[in-house]
C-alpha cells in the first residue's frame, strides 16, 4: 500500500493526459467533419452567385471558373423586372408589421404582466390559444374579410393579420414578469402614471425583448409567401418573394438571369444578417418559432 | 448595450436601406399599396403566360406595339402557366386591380365569364379599333359567346395535330407524289402506316405522351370521340352525357395501338418529344406548339390535321384558342378599355409573328392572305381551326382543369394498358358524376 | 436574451401571481393597454376563425357575394370522400416524415460538433443558418437551377462520380425527397441555433467531472448531453413538425403540386379549391380537419412537456 501510494497520482496523470490528447484528436475530426458539411452547405449559394456573374451563354457548362465574368445578369433583372419596387413593398410592409407588432404586443404584454382586472385569466387564455392557431387555416376567410372591408392589393392587408401576434405578447409578458416590481413601485411613488411606467421605465428596460420581436416579426414578414400572393396580386406592390415566385416563369432557361434576381431578392436581408449575425441568431432562438 | 447600440444601427441601416428603394424604385406605384392613387395616365398593363418560343413571339409583338405607340406606358407581365396563372388573374380582378388586358384560354375564359370578371366586348367597341366578327375565326368567336355577348377576342387556335417525320415517312412509302402523306382516314389505314413506320425505325411507329401526363390522352381521344360526334357533358357541366357505344370503340382502338406494339405505353411528355425529335418514331401527336422544338433539334418533320378517323365529311379534332381578354374594372375608364382594345388590334395585326410558332391564327385578313397559304407547314392543318372541337363547358372544365386530369387519367390507363376501356369509362363517368353534382361555386 | 428562450415553453395557466400591492383593480387602464391588441386580435384572427367555422357549412363562393346556400356536413362528407384531399394530406405527412428526422439528427450532430470548435464558430453559424433567412423565393430559384436535368450542378456533379442522377424534380417518385432535401438546406439552421442555446446552458464541469471518471467523448455524448437536451428536443420536434405541416412555398413554387399532383400539400389544395375553383366554403371545411390535425400535434406536445415539467 505504501510502495503504491505515490504511484496513483502519476497514473492518473497519464490518464488525464492521455484522455487529452484522446480528446484533443476527436474534437479535430469533429472540426473535419464539421467544415466539410459547412462547405457543403454554403455550396448552392456559392453556386448562385458564381452563376449570376456569368454571361447567359456560359451558364450551361458546369464550371466555376468565370470566363468572362459581368454584371450583365443584375442589370438586365433590375431594368427589366420591377425588383426595386418589391424591395420597397418588402421594407414598408415588414416595418409596418415589425413596429406594429412590438407597439401592440408590448402593450398588451404589460397589462397582463402589470395590471390587475377582472377578466386578466380570460384574456391570458384567449391569448395563449392563438399561439395554438396557424394563420395558414384562416386564409380563406381572412380573404373574404379583406376584399369586404376593400382593402385588397394594399399594405395594410397583409399586415393586418401579422400584427396581433399572440406569442409576441407571450414573449413580452414573460419577460416583464422578470422584471423587478420596485421600479414601478418607485415610479408611483413619483407620481406617475401607467403610460409613463410603461413608456419610461418598463419599455427602456426590454430592449432584448423588444429586438428578438423585431426581428422575428420583421424577417417573418419579409418571407412570408402565402399571404401576400393571395391579397397582393398587383405586380408594382408585390413583395420580394412574392414577385419572385410568379414571374420566375418569364426568365425561360436565362439561368444568369434567374440566379442574379434571386441573389438580388436575398441581399437585403443577408446584409443585415451579416452585420448584426449574433443579435439575429439569438433573437430567433430567443422566440423559438418556425415559419 | 450591444443590443441597444445594434439596434440602433438596424434602423438606421434599414432607413438608409429603404430610402435607396424608394427612390431607385420610383416611389409612386409602390405607395400605392398605402391605399393612395390610382393607375398612372397612359399607362397600360397586359399580362399573359407564354414561355419559351411563345414568350419570345409575344415579347416582339409587345415591342411592335411600343415602338408604334411611344405615347403609351405599356407594362407586359408574364406570369407562370397553368392554374398560377388563372388563379392571379382571378384574384387581382376580384382585389380591383386587374391588368388593362390580358390572355387567356377560350375554355378559363367561360369560366371567368360566368364569375363575372370580364368586360363585355360589344359590337361597337370592337368596331371602333376596327375588329368585325366577321374578320375572326367563326369556330373561336362563336365558342367565345356567352348568352350571345362577346366577351373574348380570339387570336389563335391551337389543335391537336399530327407530326411525321419525312424521311421515316418517305421510307415506309407513305408520301405521295409530291412529297405530302398519304390521307389516312380510317382506323385501319392510320395503324397500318403507323406499323410501316414502325418497320422502318425499328423502334416504334407512333409516340404520344401518357405517363405523368392528363391533357394528352385527352386530346387524343377527344379528337376521334369528336369526330363520331359524342359528348362528354352538358347543361354546363351540370349532367354527363358519354355515350358508352362511341367511347368504347375509340378506347378499344386507343388500346390496340399500344398492344400492338406501334406506340409504346409508357413514354412521358419529354420522352415523347425526344423520341420524335432523334427519329425513333415516324409520328408525334400533340398540340402544335412543338413546332419550334422539332425545328430547334433539325428534325426531318412536317405536320398535318391529327387524322380524321371517323368522321368522314364532318372533321373534329380537339383545340383551345387563346384569346385576349379585358378584366372587369371596379372604376370602367372608357379611354383605358379602348387603349386596351387598340392593344388587341395590335396583336391580331401581328399574327404573322404569332403563326409562327405553330399557331393557326384566327385573324381571317392574315389567315386568308397568301402570305400564310405560303407558310408551312402551318397551312397543313389551318383547316382544323374551323372543326376545333373545344372542351366543355362547366366551371370544372377546360385546359388544365380538374376535368382533363379525371378524364385524361383514366384514358391513360386505357392507354397504356393498365385497364380496359370498359373499367376506365365506368371510372371516369363516376369520377365525373361526382363533379357534375358539386354545386357550382359560379 | 435567455429570459425570451424560456419564453416559447408555455406554462399551463397564468402566471404566479404577484404580490397585490394594488388592492384596487386597474379595470379601465388595462382596457387601454388591451385596446389595441384585441381589436387586432378579435378582428383580424378570432373572427375570420368564426367566419371560415360558419362559412365550412356553406356553398360560399369567391366570386359571388354573401355565404350561398347552406351545406349542413355536406362539404365536410365530401372532404373525406375526396381522394385529393387524403393525398395532399398524405403528401404533407410524406414530407414531414422525410425533413423531420434528418432536420433533428443532423441539427444536433452540427450543433455538438460545433460546440467542441474553440474556433470560428461564427462561420458555422454563417453556413447553417444563412440558409434559413432566405426567401422561400429565393431558395426554390437556387434550387431549381441546382436540379435542371443534365445541365444542373447535382446532375453534373454525380455524372463526374460515375453516377446517373435521378429526374429529381420532375420524377414523381423523386419530387418529394428533393423537396426535403432542398428543405432540409433551407432551414436546418434553425434548429441548429436551438441546439447551439441549449448545449450552451449545459454547465460545463458536468464534463470535467465525467471525463475524470474516465469517460470518453462518446459516453460523454450518451450519457450527459442528450439527456440534458430532453427539453429542447420535444421543443425542436414539435416546431420541426408543425412547421412542415404547414408547408407549401417549395411546393407552390418548386413543382406547382405536380408532377401529376404528386407533391400537392394539403395547403395548396385548399389554395386551389378556395382561389383557383372559387369553392370558398369548401375550402373552409377542409382548412377546419386540417386545423384539427395541427391541433392534435399540439396537444401531443403539450402532453409531453407536462410530464417533463412534473419529472423535473
Amino acid at each position: 500500500m505504501a510502495v503504491e501510494a505515490p504511484e496513483r497520482p502519476a497514473a492518473v496523470r497519464a490518464d488525464i493526459a492521455r484522455a487529452d490528447s484522446r480528446t484533443k484528436i476527436f474534437n479535430r475530426v469533429c472540426a473535419g467533419v464539421l467544415i466539410a458539411f459547412a462547405l457543403i452547405w454554403l455550396i448552392p449559394i456559392a453556386w448562385a452567385l458564381d452563376t449570376a456573374f456569368k454571361p447567359n451563354e456560359e451558364t450551361t457548362a458546369t464550371r466555376w471558373l468565370i470566363d468572362n465574368p459581368t454584371f450583365d445578369a443584375f442589370g438586365r433583372v433590375l431594368r427589366d423586372t420591377d425588383i426595386l419596387r418589391w424591395f420597397g413593398s418588402s421594407l414598408i410592409i415588414s416595418t409596418i408589421t415589425a413596429l406594429g407588432v412590438v407597439i401592440v404586443a408590448s402593450m398588451a404584454g404589460f397589462a397582463l404582466s402589470r395590471l390587475r382586472f377582472k377578466y386578466r385569466n380570460a384574456v391570458f387564455f384567449l391569448v395563449l390559444a392563438g399561439i395554438m392557431i396557424p394563420g395558414q387555416v384562416l386564409i380563406i376567410p381572412q380573404f373574404r374579410e379583406m376584399d369586404s372591408l376593400g382593402i385588397l392589393n394594399t399594405f395594410w392587408a397583409v399586415s393586418a393579420p401579422q400584427i396581433p401576434t399572440a406569442i409576441a405578447v407571450f414573449i413580452f409578458k414573460q419577460f416583464f414578469d422578470g422584471l423587478p416590481r420596485e421600479l414601478d413601485e418607485v415610479a408611483r411613488v413619483d407620481g406617475a402614471g401607467f403610460w409613463r411606467i410603461y413608456r419610461g421605465v418598463i419599455m427602456p428596460l426590454s430592449r432584448p425583448a423588444v429586438s428578438a420581436v423585431v426581428i422575428f416579426a420583421f424577417v417573418q414578414s419579409w418571407n412570408d409567401l402565402l399571404w401576400p400572393l393571395l391579397v397582393l396580386s398587383n405586380p408594382d406592390i408585390m413583395t420580394i418573394p412574392v414577385g419572385l415566385a410568379t414571374v420566375q416563369g418569364s426568365f425561360g432557361i436565362r439561368y444568369a438571369d434567374v440566379m442574379a434576381s434571386a441573389v438580388l431578392g436575398a441581399i437585403p436581408l443577408v446584409a443585415v444578417f451579416l452585420l448584426f449575425q449574433k443579435n439575429i441568431v439569438e433573437g430567433i432562438a430567443g422566440t423559438g418559432l418556425k415559419g | 448595450m450591444t443590443s441597444y447600440l445594434s439596434r440602433r444601427a438596424l434602423l438606421r441601416g434599414a432607413i438608409g436601406l429603404g430610402a435607396g428603394a424608394a427612390l431607385a424604385g420610383c416611389s409612386t406605384p409602390v405607395l400605392s399599396g398605402l391605399g393612395t392613387g390610382g393607375d398612372a395616365a397612359g399607362s397600360l398593363a397586359y399580362w399573359n403566360l407564354f414561355g419559351g418560343g411563345d414568350g419570345v413571339r409575344m415579347t416582339s409583338m409587345v415591342d411592335a406595339y411600343r415602338a408604334a405607340n411611344p405615347a403609351i406606358d405599356l407594362k407586359a407581365v408574364t406570369l407562370s402557366w397553368g392554374n398560377p396563372y388563372y388563379t392571379k388573374l382571378s384574384l387581382a380582378t376580384l382585389g380591383g386591380k386587374p391588368p388593362d388586358m390580358a390572355v387567356a384560354h377560350l375554355t378559363r375564359a367561360k369560366t371567368l365569364v360566368a364569375s363575372d370578371l370580364l368586360e363585355e366586348l360589344t359590337l361597337d367597341e370592337l368596331a371602333q379599333v376596327g375588329i368585325t366578327p366577321a374578320q375572326l375565326d367563326q369556330t373561336a368567336w362563336n365558342a367565345g359567346l356567352v348568352n350571345g355577348k362577346a366577351y373574348t377576342v380570339p387570336l389563335d387556335t391551337h389543335p391537336f395535330v399530327m407530326f411525321y417525320n419525312t424521311d421515316i415517312c418517305e421510307k415506309a412509302g407513305l408520301l405521295d407524289s409530291s412529297g405530302a402523306l398519304i390521307p389516312l382516314d380510317s382506323p385501319e389505314k392510320f395503324t397500318e402506316a403507323l406499323t410501316k413506320a414502325k418497320d422502318v425505325t425499328k423502334a416504334y411507329g407512333g409516340v404520344v405522351a401518357i405517363t405523368a401526363d392528363t391533357s394528352t390522352p385527352w386530346r387524343m381521344f377527344q379528337s376521334w370521340y369528336g369526330q363520331l360526334g359524342g359528348e362528354v357533358l352538358a347543361d354546363e357541366g351540370r349532367r354527363v352525357v358519354i355515350d358508352d357505344a362511341k367511347a368504347t370503340q375509340v378506347l378499344s382502338f386507343m388500346q390496340s395501338l399500344t398492344s400492338s406494339g406501334i406506340v409504346p405505353p409508357t413514354l412521358d411528355y419529354a420522352g415523347s418529344v425526344a423520341a420524335f425529335a432523334t427519329g425513333q418514331a415516324g409520328f408525334y401527336f400533340q398540340g402544335e406548339w412543338e413546332i419550334s422544338t422539332f425545328q430547334t433539334a433539325k428534325t426531318p418533320f412536317s405536320m398535318t390535321l391529327f387524322p380524321n378517323l371517323y368522321g368522314g365529311d364532318k372533321y373534329a379534332v380537339q383545340a383551345d384558342s387563346h384569346t385576349l381578354v379585358i378584366p372587369k374594372q371596379h372604376r370602367p375608364d372608357p379611354e383605358r378599355k379602348l387603349r386596351a382594345l387598340g392593344l388587341i388590334k395590335s396583336f391580331l395585326d401581328q399574327s404573322k409573328t404569332w403563326a409562327e410558332g405553330g399557331h393557326v391564327p384566327a385573324w381571317l385578313p392574315f389567315r386568308d392572305s397568301a402570305e400564310f397559304k405560303a407558310l408551312q407547314p402551318q397551312a397543313n392543318y389551318a383547316a382544323a381551326a374551323e372543326g376545333a372541337v373545344y372542351d366543355p363547358d362547366g366551371w370544372y372544365s377546360g385546359s388544365g382543369s380538374n376535368f382533363e386530369i379525371v378524364t385524361g387519367s383514366n384514358i391513360a390507363t386505357v392507354l397504356n394498358g393498365q385497364q380496359p376501356p370498359a373499367v376506365a369509362l365506368a371510372q371516369m363517368r363516376s369520377a365525373l358524376t361526382n363533379l357534375a353534382e358539386t354545386a357550382s361555386p359560379i | 436574451m435567455s429570459t425570451t428562450e424560456t419564453a416559447v415553453r408555455p406554462r399551463s395557466g397564468t402566471s404566479a401571481s404577484e404580490p397585490s400591492t394594488r388592492p384596487k383593480g386597474n379595470g379601465l387602464p388595462a382596457i387601454g393597454f388591451l385596446a389595441p391588441f384585441l381589436v387586432l386580435y378579435l378582428a383580424f384572427i378570432i373572427g375570420p376563425g368564426v367566419y371560415g367555422l360558419v362559412m365550412s357549412f356553406f356553398d360560399t363562393s369567391l366570386v359571388k357575394p354573401g355565404l350561398g346556400t347552406f351545406a349542413g356536413f355536406g362539404n365536410y362528407a365530401e372532404a373525406f370522400q375526396s381522394s385529393d384531399f387524403w393525398s395532399g394530406l398524405w403528401h404533407t405527412v410524406w414530407f414531414t416524415i422525410l425533413t423531420t428526422p434528418p432536420l433533428i439528427i443532423l441539427a444536433f450532430v452540427f450543433a455538438l460538433l460545433a460546440d467542441r470548435a474553440r474556433h470560428g464558430r461564427w462561420f458555422f453559424r454563417l453556413a447553417f443558418f444563412m440558409p434559413y433567412i432566405l426567401p422561400s423565393a429565393v431558395v426554390a430559384l437556387i434550387w431549381i437551377f441546382l436540379y435542371t436535368p443534365e445541365l444542373g450542378l447535382l446532375d453534373t456533379g454525380l455524372a463526374k462520380l460515375g453516377m446517373t442522377a435521378p429526374n429529381w424534380l420532375g420524377d414523381p417518385n423523386w419530387a418529394m425527397p428533393s423537396l426535403a432535401i432542398t428543405t432540409i438546406w433551407w432551414t436546418l439552421g434553425f434548429n441548429f441555433v436551438l441546439y447551439l442555446a441549449g448545449l450552451q446552458d449545459i454547465p460545463r464541469d458536468l464534463y470535467e467531472a465525467s471525463a475524470m471518471d474516465g469517460a470518453t467523448p462518446w459516453q460523454q455524448i450518451w450519457r450527459i448531453t442528450v439527456p440534458l437536451l430532453g427539453r429542447t428536443t420535444t421543443l425542436v420536434v414539435v416546431l420541426q413538425v408543425i412547421a412542415s405541416l404547414k408547408v407549401f412555398d417549395q411546393m407552390y413554387i418548386m413543382t406547382q403540386g405536380g408532377p401529376n399532383f404528386a407533391t400537392r400539400s394539403v395547403l395548396q389544395y385548399i389554395y386551389d379549391e378556395g382561389f383557383t375553383n372559387f369553392r370558398t366554403g369548401y375550402a373552409a371545411a377542409a382548412s377546419m380537419l386540417f386545423f384539427v390535425v395541427i391541433l392534435a400535434v399540439s396537444a401531443v406536445w403539450f402532453g409531453i412537456v407536462r410530464r417533463q415539467q412534473k419529472g423535473a
